[in-house]
């Protein structure tokens, strides 16, 4: 994706992100899309990098689709790791021609229940912003180092207006 | 369903004004297993119920009232009761004409009997 069309889709996925963290209370929130380019971030990212974190969830969507695709189960819908004082979710969702992948880091201030209640109402707004129709053409390789650069980029740059 | 489970959330639907029954995972705040009427989402009610119930109990034990049995939420239009079993919770959302003291009941019982 390119800078410019990075800066306009980071703006209008600002407001749903800004309420999914609110609502679920949930520490971070993270929306990459498939190439690991990070699109928006929320919440308290001290302690760990967003560009790390964004490239090994991509990889980790990657490897559970392949699995998916191996055992014909279709596609899959979040992953969950449980730790002892966080808690990770991982969500894929599609928009237009993009697979987005959402990244909840959380403590035991929210529940998986709520985040997954508020992750699909997050899908719901995100899919009505009409920028983002038509507006995510999907990446391909040589776009890959493109994009996280773009990405990071664009986080390090932003200030949050909390 | 004739598992402890099935049972428990066939009583509680049983009384009058009753929407629908679910049996929560405390520290998930996903549901287990429900019987709800059309209409109400399992998601949204198994996640709304373990959250109320998580803080009233920290709550409650923080001011020296030891842990929550029974919550019960009274607003315009129904009622949510919410009964702790173990790792396991029993939503009954009702409306607002319902059989409360009957559901009250039947919820602790069924609670009563997850907790074994």
């Amino acid at each position: 994706m390119k800078r410019d069309d990075l800066y306009a889709v980071a703006e209008a996925i600002k407001g749903p992100m800004k309420d999914f963290v609110r609502e679920s209370r949930v520490r971070t929130a993270l929306l990459v899309n498939h190439s690991g380019q990070v699109l928006a971030q929320r919440g308290f990212s001290r302690g760990f990098d967003v560009g790390d974190v964004a490239t090994l969830a991509a990889a980790a969507h990657s490897s559970a689709h392949a699995l998916a695709k191996l055992t014909d189960s279709d596609r899959w819908t979040h992953l969950h790791h449980a730790g002892r004082e966080k808690q990770i979710f991982l969500a894929p969702f599609r928009v237009g021609d993009e697979e987005l992948i959402l990244i909840a880091i959380f403590d035991d201030d929210s529940t998986l229940g709520l985040v997954q209640l508020f992750f699909d109402r997050l899908v719901e707004a995100i899919r009505e912003i009409p920028q983002l129709q038509n507006r995510l053409p999907k990446g391909d390789a040589e776009g890959f180092e493109r994009d996280l650069e773009a990405g990071v980029e664009r986080l390090l740059s932003e200030p949050e207006d909390d | 369903m004739s598992d402890p489970v099935g049972r428990a959330l066939t009583r509680i639907t049983r009384a009058a004004g009753v929407q629908g029954a679910v049996v929560v995972d405390a520290e998930a705040g996903v549901a287990v297993a429900s019987e709800l009427a059309p209409g109400v989402v399992e998601t949204a009610l198994a996640a709304m119920a373990g959250s109320l119930f998580r803080r009233t109990s920290d709550a409650s034990r923080t001011s020296g009232f030891g842990g929550v049995r029974l919550l019960q939420l009274d607003a315009a239009d129904g009622h949510v009761l919410v009964a702790g079993a173990g790792s396991l919770l029993v939503v009954a959302l009702t409306e607002s004409g319902a059989q409360l003291g009957l559901v009250r009941v039947e919820a602790a019982r069924a609670a009563g009997e997850l907790r074994g």
